[in-house]
């Protein structure tokens, strides 16, 4: 049955690849640059000195190592979601859902660039943070760092590739984009220490990615191995799964329901 | 300018500033940047606080209004006239009697009034949810402030606007410049907090001075003398921007005739 | 100033387009080679032509929006670029589609607004917009929002807008495309009943039997060119060998058939055959007005029916433009 498995595979790569370059065919390498570089840099360089501010200038790692992490959540939510809402905009969905293609593949193919773009993301968020803020990275082990790193933009895309379904149903998806994209800047621990906020908002924290792949970093920075994180890591990884999977479950029951009320081109 | 031709005018300014906020009460885009970005700024801003909310609760009630203020003014007034090109209404817009810098600046002014939402809002949530104390220290000084603040982010705006029609690519530098100005005026923290070789940058800035003023009037840690002068370097500025507007207007209706791009190709 | 509405020596315009993503070629595009023509005040004139010959280029030239590459144009007797708003207070023009309006905004305030931008006084626009409205069929949709209007009542309204400030000249570009055959026929009624109001018009469209039943004078523009200028019946009169008359006969003779070649206004004479019945095929310069001779020398034969096939402006277009579409 080696047929099926390499058709699917090459499925999933293409349709990666293309949704990736449909998405940013808009953008010169200038702009490109810009929101790859530079905005992370923005952003990093915001919420730290506002924190130091805050809290004081010893506390810069803190929110360091925070708002890197929550850097994945760029191409988690932005880049992922619009790949799978991309398809709506440009009218293609009849043509997408009435070809026989292996729709797990198809889906899941939509986050697979924007994974490896939003690693990319963190790592330069990082390289800010040691040159500009004096981040340590001296008792980091890095593979660990590289892997809390790979599991976090992997639970950020599971979100994404959620929202991407709500983007499918909804005309204000860019709207929900930002506020879910701020609100975790709240929820995550990447700004706020999980323990200033109310109880039911850290029950609340703790469903979402983010959390704890942040606190995971911060321990590892902090000098902690790779077995203390790795049941914050399983954490994190079994949220990937779950937001992956109800992505999954509401794409196909988004196709289902769209061909039964023969809403497939409405907008 | 005779009287006719002013009435005239006046009568546009108002059309476009109403019609524009008919428009926005229904965009999702809109209402995110002057309403719940500034909103989760502050919120967050509080939270970080923890305990010294209290004290800085008016400066970060100003801050974050003044980051709704600059988003606003970058996001939606920046392209106030590269949207009547998209709904393909720029090409009547040119071919008018009223000189498209008029309506350009009805548009801004409605832009900017309805950004400042976001900092009745941001007051609304420290006074009512957060309970904290929220006194302006100089309230007549801070009014004129705030109004010498929408001239200048007005003024603004009709040169960006023009810019990002010419030059189309300086878009793409949209999201680049929101939190730079947020750090570099000292929104939501001092500049002295960042090296000193940017203090110069900061100075170029014209939300930098809003900023000192407002926070100062605010807070009261100004002296009436010191947000005089503020103030009168926003009016400069104003005038700077104003004055180039014109000339940049110029430019831009002459490059979109010889370049065809007042519709879309 | 002459009896001249727009007038228009040698316009030429050429684009600069780029090819390619990484490595940009420059390639120059010539939309407007070299277009002359004149209308007079009153006249309702048509440029017609295939998609990308030009017009909508002209158009947007004679109405301030693009600057020529070279050439003159004027408009009421004002250059296009150096007396540009002198022009644009007295000019309406509308281009086809959906684009162009606020979808958030109703109808009479989309009229209200660009009321105010041509400077129309208030007292005035309001009476105006009423009969606007009732001259493009709208009264009593004018509240609802734009964004609900189908595509012909978003082309009126247009119609509407461009007639705010009561203009001496109208520039109408496409107006009746996409339009379904009702709707389109309507806005001909509308464009007809405004060159009643004694309003210069510049239609264009590609669409022949829209320039044939509306134009004084017909214009036909390809590759940047004017190829042909005429009447329409002018236009059709360079045609005339097209026009065949068609007579069912039964059972002709050869006779008959030499003495139909033999006519000095017949061209040719072919012969169709399906079964008993026979349909003869008169080429004639004189088109139908060969028909009573024709019949004359057919007397006597049974014939069934008769038909005169006239060229239309179409064929005329056809035949200019080389039969591109």
């Amino acid at each position: 049955m080696n047929r099926p498995l390499v058709q699917n595979v090459r499925l999933f790569i293409d349709g990666a690849l293309l949704s990736y370059i449909a998405l940013f065919r808009w953008l010169r390498p200038a702009a490109y640059l810009a929101s790859k570089v530079i905005m992370p840099l923005n952003q990093i360089l915001f919420f730290t000195l506002l924190g130091m501010y805050a809290t004081g200038r010893d506390n810069a790692s803190f929110y360091v190592i925070g708002n890197a992490l929550q850097l994945t959540a760029v191409s988690g939510i932005y880049g992922v979601t619009m790949s799978v809402g991309g398809d709506r905009w440009d009218g293609t969905l009849p043509y997408l859902f009435g070809t026989p293609a292996n729709r797990a593949a198809l889906f899941l193919g939509r986050a697979f660039f924007h994974i490896l773009d939003g690693m990319l993301g963190v790592v330069l968020g990082f390289f800010w943070g040691v040159v500009l803020l004096g981040l340590d990275l001296s008792h980091t082990s890095l593979p660990t760092l590289g892997l809390i790193v790979l599991v976090t933009t992997l639970s950020s895309s599971g979100l994404g590739l959620l929202m991407g379904c709500l983007s499918l149903i909804t005309r204000n998806i860019m709207f929900i984009n930002n506020t879910v994209y701020f609100l975790l800047l709240i929820f995550s621990g990447a700004n706020i220490p999980l323990d200033s906020l109310p109880l039911w908002m850290q029950s609340f924290a703790q469903g979402l990615p983010l959390t704890r792949g942040i606190a995971a970093a911060r321990a590892v920075i902090a000098g902690q191995t790779v077995h203390d994180v790795v049941p914050l890591l399983g954490g994190e990884l079994l949220i990937a799964v779950v937001y992956t999977s109800l992505g999954y479950a509401l794409f196909r029951w988004f196709e289902h329901q769209a061909k039964m009320r023969g809403t497939l081109e409405a907008i | 300018m005779n009287l006719d031709r002013l009435r005239a005018n006046i009568r546009v300014v108002g059309y476009a500033f109403v019609m524009t906020l008919k428009q926005n009460v229904i965009d999702g885009f809109i209402i995110f940047t002057i309403l719940i970005q500034p909103l989760i700024i502050a919120l967050l801003a509080l939270w970080m606080m923890d305990d010294q909310a209290a004290s800085h609760a008016i400066f970060i009630v100003v801050g974050s209004g003044l980051t709704g203020l600059w988003s606003s003014l970058l996001f939606i007034s920046g392209n106030s006239i590269n949207v009547e090109r998209w709904i393909g209404t720029l090409e009547f817009m040119v071919a008018m009697p009223t000189s498209i810098t008029t309506i350009i600046f009805g548009k801004n002014l409605a832009h900017v009034s309805q950004s400042l939402i976001s900092m009745l809002l941001s007051y609304f949530l420290a006074s009512i949810i957060f309970d904290l104390p929220l006194t302006i220290a100089r309230p007549g000084l801070f009014l004129l402030s705030l109004l010498l603040t929408i001239v200048a982010f007005v003024s603004f705006g009709l040169i960006i606007a023009p810019i990002f029609v010419m030059n189309p690519g300086v878009q793409g530098w949209q999201n680049a410049m929101e939190f730079p100005v947020y750090i570099l005026s000292g929104f939501l923290f001092p500049i002295a907090l960042l090296p000193g070789w940017t203090t110069p940058v900061s100075y170029v800035l014209a939300p930098y001075w809003a900023a000192k003023a407002l926070h100062g009037a605010s807070s009261g840690e100004s002296s009436p003398d010191s947000i005089l002068i503020d103030l009168g370097i926003l009016i400069m500025f104003s005038t700077v921007y104003i004055l180039i507007s014109r000339r940049l207007f110029k430019a831009m209706l002459h490059k979109t005739r010889v370049d065809a791009t007042l519709g879309l190709q | 100033m002459t009896g001249y509405a727009i007038e228009v020596e040698h316009l030429k315009r050429t684009y600069k387009t780029t090819v390619g993503v990484l490595r940009r070629k420059v390639k120059n595009v010539e939309a407007v080679r070299d277009v002359s023509f004149a209308i007079q005040t009153g006249e309702l004139f048509g440029l017609v032509g295939p998609n990308g010959a030009g017009k909508t280029t002209t158009v947007k030239m004679l109405t301030t929006l693009l600057i020529p590459t070279a050439g003159t144009a004027r408009v009421l007797g004002y250059d296009v670029v150096q007396e540009a708003s002198s022009i644009q207070a007295r000019i309406g023009f509308i281009f086809g589609g959906d684009r162009g309006l606020y979808w958030r905004l109703s109808g009479i305030d989309n009229l209200r607004y660009f009321a105010s931008l041509y400077h129309v006084d208030p007292d005035v626009s309001r009476k105006r917009i009423d009969y606007l409205l009732e001259l493009v069929g709208l009264t009593g949709r004018g509240e609802e929002r734009v964004e609900g209007y189908s595509r012909g009542m978003r082309q009126r309204l247009h119609i509407a807008r461009s007639l705010l400030h009561n203009p001496e000249v109208l520039f109408l570009d496409e107006p009746t495309i996409g339009l379904d055959p009702v709707g389109a026929r309507e806005l001909r009624l509308v464009i007809r009943n405004l060159q009643a109001e004694e309003k210069t018009i510049l239609l264009t469209t590609h669409y022949m039997f829209e320039a044939d039943e509306l134009c004084q004078r017909v214009g036909v523009i390809n590759h940047g060119e004017i190829t042909a200028l005429d009447t329409p019946q002018g236009l059709k009169k360079t045609v005339r060998d097209l026009s065949v008359i068609e007579i069912n006969v039964f059972g002709i003779d050869n006779e008959h058939l030499d003495a139909l070649r033999d006519r000095a206004d017949v061209d040719t004479v072919s012969l169709r055959e399906h079964g008993q019945k026979q349909t003869l095929l008169i080429h004639s310069p004189h088109g139908s007005e060969a028909l009573p001779g024709v019949m004359e020398t057919l007397s006597g034969l049974h014939l069934g029916g008769v038909t005169v096939r006239e060229p239309t402006l179409e064929d005329a277009y056809v035949r200019l433009v080389g039969g591109e579409a």
